[in-house]
């Protein structure tokens, strides 16, 4: 939610997270609350809030 | 009777003023840099649902890191949960480790968990995307935390038990944010 319309929403948001189900990393790029790169290309992105 | 009793409350406060010293007295000293780092996450954390880290924190303020003083500021933490609620809700552990010791400790516990051999330095280091030798600084940082125990003699690590219990999906995880202006920090 910060990232679309909140506080980060204007903002250029480098993400590197891990997975959940290993010792993989992840890593997302957003600019402006739009996804623009993500690795590895397999990542599956869920954004929602409520 | 009454003296008797009285003195064994004196010296049973005594004994308790002398064992909280002692504990306080096995605390590190933490450095002005240090306190920099700490005062610098006790404002941080919670702004923008921050969880920030120690390493992403000295970074913030400049303070050239090593494993010393990011082990001294880490215990700190780990000792002072009355610091601030984020310590308290997440643990101390979400704080002090790196991204790299987290994920170490994800894949012994994995392997442990799953009732397979502990992986070697080199799997750790294939699976953790690092050198062989920052495997070794990592289990040697998990090691002092008491995280892992070395198993005698063998190049074997134990996770320490209740690290096992820990909810597969949610332990030893990190999801760190950096924004264009150069501010850094985690979330959970």
């Amino acid at each position: 939610m910060s990232l679309v319309s909140g506080k980060l929403e204007n903002e250029k948001v480098t993400i590197d997270d891990s997975s959940p189900e290993s010792t993989a990393r992840i890593h997302l790029v957003f600019d402006r609350g739009k996804l623009k790169s993500q690795e590895p290309a397999s990542t599956i992105f869920f954004m929602g809030g409520g | 009777m009454k003296v008797g009793l009285r003195t064994a409350l004196i010296l049973i406060t005594l004994l308790i003023c002398a064992g909280s010293a002692a504990a306080q007295g096995n605390q590190p000293q933490l450095s002005a840099q240090d306190q920099k780092v700490i005062d610098y996450l006790v404002r941080d954390w919670g702004e923008d649902y921050s969880v920030t880290t120690v390493d992403q924190a000295m970074k913030a303020v400049k303070v050239e890191s090593s494993e010393e003083n990011r082990f001294r500021i880490g215990s700190y933490i780990k000792a002072h949960p009355e610091l601030h609620e984020i310590i308290r809700r997440w643990g101390w552990v979400t704080l002090v480790l790196t991204p790299e010791e987290k994920l170490i400790a994800r894949a012994l516990i994995n392997a442990q968990r799953d009732g397979k051999p502990a992986p070697s330095l080199s799997e750790l280091a294939k699976a953790v995307g690092i050198k062989e030798p920052d495997v070794k600084r990592g289990i040697a940082m998990l090691t002092r935390y008491e995280i892992l125990t070395r198993d005698g003699k063998a190049a074997e690590y134990t996770v320490a038990p209740r690290y096992i219990k820990w909810e597969p999906r949610l332990d030893f995880v990190f999801h760190n944010l950096a924004l264009d202006g150069g501010r850094q920090f985690s979330v959970n």
